[in-house]
């Protein structure tokens, strides 16, 4: 059991570190230095300048950046015109590397700086994540609470109405779902029952009304989560329903004197839901993902907007920082479902002791 | 048609429809004399202004044009991307699934040259006033031929090397679904020139995951079949086998899986197009037409419209599948 904790636990390490280190060779490689610079150069070069001065103010830019240091542990040899017959294609740079940096800092809890400011990326995160996990996560409860009894509803035979509708919300991109709720809740037009933009923190809510203006402001961007995540477990649990009310462990706890809903809860759910336990457990990466546009459109100061604004305006570091952020809460939650399962499925309890 | 078959009723005649609208608006959107550049005076019109049957937004753009442009940037980018990634991952998936862990096997002698010879050829390179400079990969693919002939005469060399295929797909499975789709398109996309083809060079690298789990799972199903037995017995050539009996088998899924990615596809492109990365800016997109909806939140054609348009085509995609998809759930875009 410990072996295979710890094997688990190398392997989570394993996927994080690799994945990283790509996203970090992918973003640094592909990237066009000269935009880079054009865009963050600020305002050392003007036009009048002469091409002496800005070639200066390029290499203060390159260097405030950080991009003079070569990338990686090995970099190309410069194509030289040296007359021997082979020459090595790589050379080494030692420590002093962008990637040997970056990777450093990570363990010191230090992701670098943003391009834009030059504030440290993980004080961004961490400031945007006050404001994004309260919403993930409210977001996290309320699906799992309500994918449940949803999908045991949507069991029943007859609902294919509502099966159409979820489908429906189910293939429609997350921001337009969250655009059309601003179109009919939000706008002086048709209903104005809930705030627009914002997370209205000015000085005017009292003590007491404050956590109620709070929520009033959070309704929208939950209700835009919870509709378009709601539909995939629900259909699946709903499928998987159906699928064992067919089976003869069904007809016999009906033979022996259970009540139809006592037979759906304690044997049909607890096969059905294996599958759907998957899902949830994708849940939380994918609501951070998910918040990239929700918190674009309703203009919440949370980290999917500040990812959103960074890869707009080409600021990686901060978007590495945030990329790192959610693998590592993707390889957690991919270990919860495995305790999950354990909890949920005796028969692979017994099996890996 | 059988009776599942699309045409069996009005939904399916309907969506088949729909579908040959949006293609015939793609094809024509330029021979149709739509106002193209913007109609300042007309800013923010509402629908059914004289010129303008949708509106404009604010910058008077018209929202018929963008829409009918739209469909053409989106057909192009997710019909090849949703082709080429089916194929990638049937590739992917037969490999794997057909010769799994230990039946993809080489002569030692091969690996052994080939893997010198691309050992030689990232680790040295021939400057460019070198007398083998242009001559060295040549130089270096006749090496290593001539070797691995030299090693095979041996029977050491004709030892077979077992080469874990299985292995190989299954990691960079894990490794594409370790970060969710949304966030490693976007990273990647955002630094990268924006363009179609580098889009869909993208797009297709992230997603062949979901077709080559599908037809992994149904080759290995497919190896345990009588008449797949009776091939291998017969000594019918791998090829011959793959062509002949697996990829017949698995043909039903990857035309399932297509309309149902194509979808997820459109979505992905109109969600980066709103965020405004991935495509030049001056690319007509539904997601650009709703993005300008978010900023005048009061124009709700601007919202209207492109979403109908949206879940038109993604209702009648899904109509497209044998059936209707209950029992098969979608892997969304997130």
């Amino acid at each position: 059991m410990v072996r295979r904790i710890f094997y688990q636990a190398g392997q989570a390490l394993l996927i994080i570190w690799a994945t990283i280190t790509l996203l970090f060779l992918l973003t640094r490689s592909l990237a066009n230095e000269q935009i880079i610079l054009a865009r963050f150069i600020g305002d050392e070069s003007t036009a009048s300048s002469s091409l002496g001065q800005r070639q200066q103010a390029q290499q203060q830019a390159r260097h405030r950046l950080g991009l003079d240091l070569p990338l990686f542990y090995l970099a190309r040899t410069a194509a030289d015109s040296s007359e021997a017959w082979l020459a090595p294609r790589w050379y080494w740079t030692g420590t002093q590397n962008q990637y040997h940096q970056w990777v450093r800092g990570l363990g010191r809890g230090d992701a670098g700086l943003s391009y834009r400011n030059q504030e440290a990326v993980s004080s961004l995160l961490a400031n945007a994540l006050q404001h994004t996990l309260p919403l993930a996560l409210l977001a996290g409860v309320l699906l799992i609470t309500l994918s449940v009894p949803l999908g045991i509803w949507l069991a029943a035979p007859g609902r294919n109405v509502a099966l159409v509708v979820l489908f429906a919300l189910d293939t429609l991109p997350l921001f337009v779902v969250a655009l059309l709720l601003l179109l009919l809740l939000a706008n002086p037009d048709m209903a104005a029952l809930f705030p627009a933009y914002g997370l209205g923190a000015d000085e005017t809510t009292s003590f007491w009304s404050a956590p109620a203006s709070y929520i009033s402001y959070l309704i929208l961007p939950l209700a835009s989560l919870v509709l378009t995540g709601i539909a995939e477990p629900a259909i699946q649990l709903a499928t998987a329903l159906r699928i064992e009310l067919q089976k003869e462990y069904v007809l016999a706890a009906r033979a022996k004197g259970l009540s139809a809903a006592q037979t759906l809860r304690r044997h049909a759910l607890r096969n059905a839901w294996l599958p759907t336990i998957t899902l949830l457990t994708d849940l939380l990466p994918n609501l951070l993902a998910g918040s990239l546009v929700v918190e674009l459109i309703f203009a919440l100061p949370g980290l999917g907007r500040l990812l959103a604004e960074a890869a707009a305006a080409h600021d990686h570091p901060v978007l590495l920082g945030g990329a790192v952020l959610i693998v590592l809460v993707r390889q957690l939650s991919l270990w919860l479902a495995e305790g999950l399962y354990r909890l949920a499925d005796p028969r692979l309890r017994t099996h890996s002791l | 048609m059988s009776r599942n078959g699309i045409f069996s009723n009005w939904s399916g005649w309907l969506s088949f429809g729909w579908l040959l609208l949006l293609l015939i608006g793609a094809l024509l959107a330029d021979a149709v004399t739509l106002p193209s550049g913007p109609d300042l005076l007309r800013a923010s019109a509402a629908p059914l202004t004289p010129g303008h049957l949708l509106g404009t937004d604010s910058q008077g753009q018209d929202v018929l044009s963008g829409i009918l442009h739209g469909a053409r940037t989106t057909l192009l980018i997710s019909l090849p991307t949703a082709i080429s990634a089916a194929t990638l991952g049937t590739a992917l998936g037969v490999v794997a699934g057909y010769w799994g862990n230990t039946r993809l096997r080489l002569p030692r002698a091969w690996v052994l040259a080939g893997g010198g010879a691309l050992l030689l050829y990232t680790l040295l390179c021939a400057p460019e006033r070198s007398p083998v400079a242009g001559w060295w990969p040549l130089v270096l693919a006749s090496g290593g031929i001539v070797s691995g002939k030299i090693l095979a005469r041996r029977g050491w060399g004709r030892t077979a090397v077992v080469l874990p295929a299985d292995t190989v797909v299954s990691a960079s499975m894990v490794f594409l679904a370790a970060v969710p789709r949304l966030l490693l398109v976007l990273v990647v996309a955002a630094t990268i020139e924006p363009s179609i083809s580098s889009l869909i060079l993208l797009l297709t690298l992230t997603f062949w995951v979901p077709t080559a789990r599908l037809v992994r799972a149904e080759v290995q199903r497919i190896r345990q079949l009588p008449y797949f037995e009776a091939a291998t017995a017969l000594g019918v050539p791998a090829p011959q086998i793959i062509l002949r009996h697996v990829l017949p088998g698995c043909w039903p899924l990857v035309r399932t899986s297509l309309p149902l990615s194509l979808a997820v596809l459109i979505s992905l492109e109109t969600t980066l197009s709103f965020l405004g990365v991935g495509l030049p800016p001056e690319m007509p997109s539904w997601g650009r037409v709703l993005a300008a909806g978010r900023v005048s939140p009061t124009c709700w054609w601007l919202i209207i419209f492109p979403t109908m348009a949206l879940l038109f085509t993604a209702l009648s995609l899904r109509r497209l599948l044998p059936d209707l998809g209950q029992s098969r759930v979608t892997s969304k875009a997130k």
